[in-house]
């Protein structure tokens, strides 16, 4: 059984309090050991990080002769936004994890950044998970800013994921809650998969199999590593944007996580008025289609997916 | 005055995004030219009012001949918001002013920002009329953040009492005024008001320090009062005074007011109970800058903001 805690509180106006909670796992065995944070709900339309929490969390329960270390369990960091489907901080409408690393002295979105820090801050590891948002939806990823590749990549291969995607820092991302744990020494990895506001029963079975295996091992459980697949590296090929051409409904004509080909038709772009059929949509280039538009109204510029393929 | 479209963006089911602006006088090797952008959220209707008046200034003042530089005013960038009463892109929720310096094969926020910047390019001065962040109310200031290209000089022909001299946050690396500085653009903001709301006097003021910076800098010909003369204030010279306690926040004061040490500025009630919670008192002398600016607070929001010319309380944690 873990330990619920209230971790951090924060007084709301009429007689409620603002709070995160966490679950802790510990072995009772006080020799040095890691520790693990792994977190959800920094964004508040985003629930497949939950459904990774319970799992987490059940299979700790049931094998509590298995935990080495500490594993600390947050399901809902932004939980005002969680139980009111915002994305943002409600009130302020501000996105939590474009306020890292918060301050004390600043309004209530950078207090919780702030101390969401500080009661992660020791962790050896953070893992924070997300579902894109409501419009994309994801394969299971992990992006990584380049300035961090040679510490994360090795850590984000045991993540049983199906990408990992090492990207040009662009300094916004510097307002993260991963820029913050990993510029003080927490290794930070963020998980993008599903959709925002639904929830995937395979992705969640994924990732937790991933979790357990990087617990394995860096000794926070005892267990023998699992057999993981190693997912496809970013450097070997190269990521193709498809934005929208003009504004309409998008309807994709294949299904997510797809191998398509250079040339073919990712969907159509339509106009509900006239109909019309306003664009098709065509790969740049062949690979796998691994982020697909999933809310379809578009204006010009929206993204309707990416592709990840072989470099030309 | 020339009124033209800077943006036009088509949308699916309602009129085109038009994003407009207004020009005055010409180009002029002998006078600068200045870029002034208004509301760019949907909550900065005090900064959509000081724009478009100032349009309506400008448009007379050009009757009267009395343009001398280039001056272009855009009072709304982000007018789908406005008409929504929604605070970012309708759509997608993402705020404009964190897309800058656009990127026009992006996203549509990203688009957008990126032609209107290829309108803003090449301008002497550029000045923001911003909200605030937060649920804050405040006199009007200038907030200069620290890029390497600012220009600390012209900002004080504003004749506003206090400029904010700071170091940029992350995230401000990715906003107009960061940017139009790193293009070689003098630029500033200036932050005032309430969010949602008019402030006529904040507004006035604003209104009166553009048409001053205008004069001075050359760019109208027509004389004005001055102003004040400007405080250069950085982060350690503001005092901090947060809310304990969270509740109905009372406040005693007005923005600009002149505190003293120990002066009871504010307090907290219960919300249920109608008990006093907590009672504010000014940490320090000096002049109230800033105030939280929503009835129910929450517990450790910052109540008020204290400039002085001491160095800064330390505030309850």
């Amino acid at each position: 059984m873990g330990l619920i805690e209230e971790v951090f509180t924060i007084e709301l106006p009429v007689g409620e309090n603002f709070r995160i909670q966490r679950c802790r796992y510990t072995s009772p065995n006080t020799e040095a050991k890691k520790r693990i944070s792994i977190v959800s709900g920094i964004h508040g339309d985003e629930l497949e990080g939950q459904y990774v929490c319970f799992l987490l969390g059940e299979w700790l329960r049931n094998n509590p002769d298995k935990i080495k270390g500490t594993i600390d369990i947050y399901p809902a960091i932004n939980s005002l936004g969680i139980d009111s489907i915002t994305r943002s901080i409600p009130f302020y409408d501000v996105d939590l994890n474009r306020t890292f690393p918060g301050s004390k002295n600043d309004f209530l979105p950078a207090q919780i950044a702030d101390g969401v820090v500080d009661v992660m801050r020791g962790s050896d590891f953070a893992i924070d998970i997300h579902s894109s948002n409501v419009f994309l939806r994801e394969i299971p990823q992990v992006r990584i800013a380049k300035a961090q590749e040679a510490s994360l990549v090795p850590l984000a291969n045991l993540l049983n994921i199906d990408f990992v995607w090492v990207h040009d820092a662009v300094t916004v991302l510097e307002s993260t809650f991963a820029h913050a744990m990993n510029t003080i020494g927490t290794k930070t990895l963020v998980v993008e998969m599903g959709v925002g506001m639904r929830l995937g029963h395979a992705y969640g079975h994924q990732l937790l199999k991933g979790i357990l295996n990087l617990m394995a091992h860096e000794g926070i459980i005892e267990s023998k590593p699992l057999d993981v697949r190693f997912p496809i590296q970013s450097h070997v090929g190269e990521v193709a944007y498809l934005n929208a051409s003009c504004p309409g409904l998008f309807v994709p004509a294949i299904e997510h996580c797809q191998m398509i080909t250079k040339g073919s038709v990712v969907g159509h772009i339509v106009n509900a008025l006239s109909g019309e059929v306003m664009d098709e949509v065509i790969a740049p280039i062949g690979g796998i289609l691994f982020t697909l538009r999933a809310y379809p109204i578009v204006y010009e510029g929206s993204l309707l997916g990416r592709i990840f393929g072989e470099s030309e | 005055m020339r009124r033209f479209d800077i943006v036009t963006l088509e949308s699916p089911n309602r009129a085109p995004l038009r994003i407009e602006g207004f020009i005055f006088g010409e180009e002029n090797t002998k006078a600068p030219s200045v870029a002034i952008v208004g509301a760019m959220s949907g909550d900065h209707i005090n900064q959509l009012y000081v724009a478009s008046g100032l349009v309506e200034y400008l448009r007379i003042k050009e009757e009267e001949g009395k343009i001398v530089g280039k001056i272009l005013v855009i009072p709304a960038v982000n007018a789908y918001a406005l008409n929504m009463g929604e605070k970012n892109w309708p759509l997608d929720k993402t705020d404009i002013n964190t897309m800058f310096p656009g990127y026009d094969q992006g996203e549509t926020t990203q688009r957008i920002a990126g032609r209107l910047f290829e309108t803003l390019k090449g301008y002497d001065y550029g000045i923001i009329l911003e909200g605030r962040r937060d649920q804050g109310m405040c006199i009007p200031y200038v907030k200069l953040i620290q890029s390497g290209y600012e220009d600390i000089e012209s900002v004080k022909d504003l004749g506003i009492g206090f400029v904010h001299y700071r170091a940029h946050e992350p995230v401000e690396t990715v906003m107009l005024q960061y940017n139009w500085q790193l293009w070689e653009t003098k630029a500033f903001s200036i932050v005032f008001g309430k969010n949602g709301s008019i402030d006529q006097g904040a507004s006035d003021e604003v209104h009166m320090a553009l048409v001053r910076f205008l004069s001075k800098r050359g760019m109208l010909d027509f004389s004005v009062f001055e102003g004040r003369m400007s405080n250069i204030i950085d982060p350690n010279r503001i005092t901090i005074l947060k809310a304990s306690r969270a509740g109905i926040f009372i406040s005693n004061v007005r923005c600009g007011a002149h505190v003293q040490k120990g002066e009871v500025i504010g307090k907290i009630i219960d919300a249920l109970s109608g008990e006093r919670r907590e009672k504010l008192l000014s940490p320090c002398e000096g002049i109230v800058t800033c105030q939280y600016s929503h009835p129910l607070i929450f517990q450790n929001s910052i109540a008020f903001r204290i400039a002085s010319v001491e160095l800064n309380y330390v505030s309850k944690d």
